[in-house]
């Protein structure tokens, strides 16, 4: 069964279009890393996902119906974000209350665990958490939930290096626990990228690419040497990204098409080839131009 | 495939009622100061006459509850808006909700605040009747007890219950259409003063006719229906107005 389906999605506002005939499906029990530059549109997906939004056309379903205004999507899916808004008179103790009454698959051991793991105070209030602390705290809803869908909206917002890892740990324990669906966007692919099986890249509101994270590894090719020999060895390629390295020596990536036999006369003609990361490849496929910044000043 | 969680529109409204009376808690604070504030105002008499001839002084003053529930009737208002603004409006959506549940278990949050409100403006009374005995040097010479006529004291809360519940609904109302448009905000006071001051020209009669209406029915039964309709039209069209609304950050 597919957890979303989309067909042509649009989302406008007022004249600018945040997704554009976006089309794509995601398969249950996965966890799904969304990525994509600021602004192309991946937090307006998620809002249209939870139900929080109307698209403007188009067609989504998530769990096999329309998520907006609709319950049983609300009771399945839980979206955590850095702006939500959390009850102010309610103690943290109280707010992990309430989202246990209101989620039936609610885990509260585990919150609890996780409460005191991270060391918040019962007492304590919502709005006198720092930034980082919001955000762990957030992520204890999030997982605790076990909502059949959980979407996580750049959930690492604040937290430090040592949070962060321990959110991902904790993220993948418990999904191994209770596979479920799980959407993460964030901008650190190069530390998700081992818990993700699937990727979804958009850029500008459309899908750009979807596949499995083993796949992106290997989907391009960098390429480095001497201009004149790269500029032959890329001509008719779909080059992705070049860069020149000082004198008379470019960096190029490439759609990866070659074949082993290609890979040793690249080699012998003095060509270097490397792997390209998946973050790095994402960075040179959702950037606007192939020269990236350079681009600018040349 | 976790098995998806089936809710009931009823369950749910339950679960944010119960939720939204504990999370709102700061406006019933609010009421008390409120109230506490009009008593002090009321100290002085809500109306006074006096007498006198050569040998004889007298002073008249009457004291009621009236102040402390024209308050709690503009307190009921103002939280009704205040619960539709964004702030208010997103909590319900970190948890199960949708825009339908939102705004019933809203409305049964008001129900609810409207009955603690009149219950304790009408009692407000006694409280008035008993700092006027240790404090303001006056003979004591009539009121109504609950043991004299407790038929016309339930009256009196079911009755201020009722007004102070109709506010909350007109705020509910208002706030919401301002939650639509911002410049509701703008184009309903407008509209409120802009009656008076018609009314004042004397070519129409609407503020009124409206207060007639509503504030001049000597029926119960009448007076029951008047306030279950309008309000019930104040928030259903609350209801259709807001179920189209977006959740913005």
């Amino acid at each position: 069964m597919n957890v979303i389906e989309c067909n042509r999605l649009t989302k406008a506002y007022g004249g600018a279009k945040a997704l554009n005939n976006l089309s794509f499906k995601l398969e249950e029990n996965k966890i799904i890393g969304l990525i994509g530059r600021n602004g192309a549109g991946k937090t307006t997906l998620l809002k249209i996902i939870a139900g929080f939004m109307k698209e403007t056309s188009g067609e989504i379903q998530v769990l096999a119906e329309k998520p907006f205004n609709n319950l049983t999507v609300s009771a399945n899916v839980i979206f955590i974000h850095d702006q939500m808004n959390l009850p102010t008179a309610l103690n943290l103790k109280e707010i992990l209350q309430a989202a246990a009454r209101f989620y039936e698959n609610w885990d509260d051991e585990l919150a609890n665990r996780l409460f005191d793991y991270f060391s918040f105070n019962s007492s304590q209030h919502y709005q006198g958490l720092s930034k980082g602390m919001k955000s762990t705290f957030h992520m204890i809803l999030g997982l605790s939930a076990r909502c059949s869908l959980t979407l996580f909206d750049e959930p690492t917002t604040g937290m430090d290096a040592a949070v962060r890892k321990d959110f991902y740990r904790a993220l993948l324990k418990d999904y191994i626990a209770h596979p479920r669906t799980i959407i993460i966007s964030s901008h650190h692919l190069n530390e998700i990228e081992d818990l993700l099986e699937d990727i979804l890249l958009i850029k500008d509101g459309k899908e750009y690419l979807h596949l499995p994270v083993a796949d992106l590894k290997e989907w391009a090719i960098g390429l480095q040497g001497k201009t004149a020999v790269v500029d032959e060895w890329t001509q008719n390629q779909e080059v992705i990204f070049t860069k020149s390295i000082g004198i008379d020596q470019s960096y190029v990536v490439v759609r990866n098409h070659f074949s082993e036999a290609d890979w040793q006369t690249a080699r012998t003609a003095g060509v270097v080839l490397t792997p390209v990361t998946s973050s790095d490849l994402c960075v040179y496929l959702t950037s606007k131009t192939t020269g990236g910044i350079d681009d600018v000043f040349n | 495939m976790m098995s998806l969680t089936k809710v009931r529109l009823t369950d749910v409204v339950k679960k944010q009622y119960a939720y939204k009376l504990k999370a709102y808690i700061q406006v019933f604070t609010t009421l008390i100061a409120l109230q506490l504030l009009a008593i002090f105002f009321s100290l002085n008499g809500v109306g006074s006459m006096g007498s006198s001839s050569e040998s004889l002084e007298m002073d008249v003053h009457y004291y009621s509850a009236d102040i402390v529930v024209f308050f709690t009737m503009l307190w009921s208002f103002i939280i009704a808006i205040l619960i539709t603004t964004k702030a208010y409006r997103n909590d319900d959506f970190v948890f199960v909700t949708n825009r339908v549940s939102s705004n019933l278990s809203n409305a049964l949050f008001l129900l609810t605040a409207s009955v603690i409100g009149g219950v304790t403006a009408i009692m407000s009374s006694y409280l008035m009747k008993v700092i006027m005995y240790f404090f303001v040097d006056a003979q004591y010479l009539n009121g109504t007890s609950i043991m004299a006529a407790p038929m016309e004291w339930l009256l009196g809360i079911f009755s201020t219950t009722c007004y102070v519940f109709l506010l909350g609904a007109l705020g509910y109302w208002v706030g919401t259409l301002i939650q639509i448009n911002k410049a509701f905000a703008l184009l309903l006071p407008a509209l409120f003063f802009g009656a008076f001051i018609v009314e004042g020209t004397g070519t129409a009669k609407l503020v009124s006719t409206v207060y007639d209406f509503i504030f001049t029915e000597s029926s119960i039964l009448l007076f029951i229906v008047k306030i279950i309709v309008i309000a019930g039209l104040l928030f259903s069209s609350s209801m259709v107005f807001s179920n189209r609304m977006e959740v913005k950050q």
